[in-house]
């Protein structure tokens, strides 16, 4: 019979499937996948380091819209990486500066920024997908650095 | 007579005419808001002679970007934003000529506000409108340009917090720490004025 | 009074610049804390008492004589020709030598800064210091957290 399609065969599977697909999104959903950036913040044209690249279009739109007083924005670094609900992940943005994420779940996110190794501070706030957390501080000679944290996924 | 037409028009017609060169027009404008542009330099540079110069500076700065100006706020506030610049440019230069004084670091780093004492009488109170804005001059004349510069574009210009930040170029935090200063400081200032007086 | 940063938070709450929620607690911390609603009436005063006063300056010249010079500085700009850009050798020197310097100040912070230890940045607490502040920028879902590091006296002295 052509509409004998499920046979009792593949019925044994489908609780597996089942399982196995409620699972997998209980994993998915515990698991975010953040995006950080190092940047400067100078009002010179070019960046004092000529590694660093200009910010993309996105970021320099956000940046404008904040109460800070720099015209251009450069990239050091940018670097994406998971975090798993209840844990914690460091990563090295350049020598002087790191990051943690520890992801509490409900989309909220502790963010921990180090400086030389020391805790500068620690930032608890939600961070649902397109939401972005930006970090900085005063640098010499009138620029300033920026960690950008942004949930991707 | 052409002076009597204009000065029946309105800003926006006379910004139009003056967009195509007619000075008479631009003349109009100059009487109507040279009072409040004067006043601004006035409040931010605390000398008559360096506040009409910077006014008309700011007038004839206008007139050159008069094309650039396209409506998106009143006449009087774009004017009112170049002569504020004008006057922080000044400041500046004039800032590069001298030390600052051992208040003016303190005042910025702050700390010296949170020490005075909190004015629970209105010092202002009671006081003729003349002698109030003599009290309240003589105050703003003892801050230093930093601080009466936030609280004037905060109190006069019903600038936000971010849109100081902006124009003075700092943080928004300094704003908010200048601007906090100015004002326990003004309250004190007036306090100690109203002493004076008796 | 808690500390200077609920301060400047009471300020914003005068000048409506908190966001509801934030509105809504200082609201509540007003109605328990005597010294914070004195430094409201304070803050409240010295605005009260600004109100109009730039209205009463007037330009102490006559409209004519004012304007004769406006317009003269106009006529005298439209017949100036543009300026003529030339660079000198020593804007260009100064060019090349204001990133390098930046540079050069970056790592010697860095450097000065692993000399003395965390002090400034050890623990989290040290973030209810004045200067660091929360700025949210609804539209484009921004948190921006500015902070006091390195530490200002640092900068100053230090590069």
């Amino acid at each position: 019979m052509r509409r004998r399609i499920i046979t009792a065969g593949s019925l044994v599977w489908l609780p597996v499937l089942v399982c196995f697909l409620t699972l997998e999104c209980a994993t998915w959903a515990a698991e975010i996948k953040v995006e950080a950036q190092l940047l400067w913040g100078t009002n010179d044209r070019k960046s004092p380091n000529p590694k660093h690249k200009p910010v993309g279009e996105e970021t320099r739109k956000k940046l404008k819209e904040l109460p800070l007083k720099w015209t251009n924005y450069f990239e050091e670094t940018r670097k994406d990486f998971k975090v798993t609900e209840g844990e914690s992940t460091r990563v090295t943005l350049s020598e002087r500066c790191e990051i943690e994420v520890k992801n509490l779940g409900n989309n909220k996110v502790e963010v921990n920024h180090f400086g030389k190794g020391e805790k500068v501070v620690k930032q608890t706030q939600a961070l649902p997908k397109g939401e972005t957390l930006v970090l900085g501080g005063n640098a010499p000679n009138e620029t300033a650095w920026l960690v950008i944290v942004k949930r991707i996924e | 007579m052409i002076e009597s037409h204009y000065s029946s028009a309105g800003d926006e017609a006379l910004v139009r005419a003056s967009q195509q060169g007619e000075m008479v027009a631009f003349e109009e404008l100059v009487a109507r808001h040279r009072d409040k542009i004067y006043a601004r330099a006035y409040t931010i540079m605390r000398s008559e002679e360096e506040a009409i110069d910077l006014s008309q500076e700011a007038w004839v700065k206008g007139w050159q970007k008069l094309a650039q100006f396209h409506g998106e706020s009143s006449f009087g506030t774009w004017m009112t934003r170049i002569v504020i610049n004008l006057c922080l440019d000044q400041l500046r230069k004039q800032k590069r000529h001298r030390t600052e004084s051992v208040e003016a670091i303190a005042e910025d780093s702050g700390g010296i506000e949170r020490q005075m004492p909190v004015v629970i009488v209105n010092p202002t109170a009671g006081l003729e409108r003349v002698e109030l804005r003599q009290r309240i001059d003589q105050a703003l004349g003892q801050l230093s340009y930093e601080h009466r510069t936030v609280l004037v574009l905060h109190e006069f210009d019903d600038l936000e917090y971010k849109e100081i930040a902006r124009v003075m170029g700092c943080s928004i935090g300094t704003v908010m720490s200048r601007l906090f200063y100015a004002r326990r400081r003004l309250a004190a200032l007036l306090v100690d004025l109203k002493k004076d007086s008796k | 009074m808690k500390d200077h940063e609920s301060e400047l938070k009471l300020q914003a709450f005068l000048d409506g610049e908190l966001p509801d929620a934030e509105a809504r607690e200082v609201a509540s911390w007003l109605a328990k804390d005597r010294e914070a609603t004195g430094l409201l009436g304070e803050l409240k005063n010295t605005r009260q008492a600004l109100v109009g006063f730039d209205r009463g300056i007037r330009l102490p010249e006559s409209r004519e004589f004012y304007w004769s010079k406006i317009q003269r500085q106009i006529e005298s700009v439209s017949a100036q020709p543009a300026p003529e850009v030339q660079v000198s050798w020593f804007a260009q020197l100064r060019r090349l030598l204001v990133p390098a310097t930046a540079l050069a100040l970056v790592c010697l912070a860095g450097f000065v800064a692993l000399k003395q230890g965390g002090a400034s940045a050890g623990a989290e607490t040290s973030l209810a210091t004045p200067g660091a502040f929360t700025y949210r920028d609804f539209n484009s879902g921004t948190t921006l957290v500015w902070l006091p590091y390195p530490a200002e006296d640092q900068l100053a002295t230090a590069y």
